[in-house]
């Protein structure tokens, strides 16, 4: 019983995350549910290795636009700044 | 409960997509479930469901919040009618949420809220064409 109690009291306090350039690295287990969600949707028939397979595809390809956006705006940001 | 389309009055197969959407609003991933859609209902209540608990996880169920975050709420709710009774608990603004983990919590809960939109619109959509043409083009394996 008490364990149910520290599990439901890890939710009344946050977590500690800095402002700092790795929580960053938040973005991705978000990305992989809207991969996994957008395909269970949208797949006619759910096989389960082609919706793994199209699921780690598309988490993929909006990752690298992700990093691609991320490394553009960084660039921006220095040469304004520099 | 699953009988074709065409066997149904416009009342019955209304009354059946209200049902469906419903369904698949309280509970995510329950209106595939009722199409007998259950591996996908199975995907879509884990998924959503992780989504939505690691968001109030990371940033205290603070991040529900009626008052405070009234824009952040209107996309949380979508999860399910069940966010209301979160929001009423963290009304008063009892529990601490700040800073960045406040941020991706409000994130993580809303894109949840909004991914069971999409999957409410699926289910409807699916059991408006009853059952099976499922959205999406991918192509026959002998087309």
């Amino acid at each position: 019983m008490p364990d149910s109690f520290s599990i439901l009291a890890s939710f009344t306090a946050p977590i500690e995350i800095g402002t700092t350039p790795a929580s960053m690295l938040w973005m991705f287990p978000l990305l992989a549910a809207v991969s996994l969600v957008y395909k269970a949707t949208k797949m006619r028939v759910l096989l389960t290795r082609k919706y793994l397979l199209e699921s780690l595809l598309l988490f993929l390809s909006v990752s690298g636009f992700m990093i691609m956006a991320i490394i553009v705006l960084n660039l921006l940001s220095w040469l304004i700044t520099s | 409960m699953t009988q074709s389309p065409n066997n149904r009055s416009q009342a019955e197969q209304a009354l059946w997509l209200i049902i469906v959407g419903l369904a698949a609003w309280i509970i995510p991933g329950a209106g595939h479930y009722l199409l007998r859609e259950r591996k996908r209902g199975i995907i879509i209540f884990i998924v959503i469901t992780a989504l939505f608990v690691t968001g109030l996880y990371i940033g205290s169920i603070g991040t529900v919040n009626w008052v405070t975050g009234r824009i952040w709420f209107y996309a949380q709710i979508l999860y399910s009618p069940a966010v209301g009774m979160i929001a009423n608990v963290t009304k008063h603004g009892g529990y601490p949420v700040y800073g960045r983990p406040c941020d991706i919590g409000q994130i993580y809960t809303g894109i949840a809220g909004l991914l069971n939109l999409l999957c409410v619109l699926s289910a409807v959509y699916m059991a408006y064409c009853g059952r099976g043409e499922i959205i999406g083009q991918e192509e026959e394996p002998n087309a």
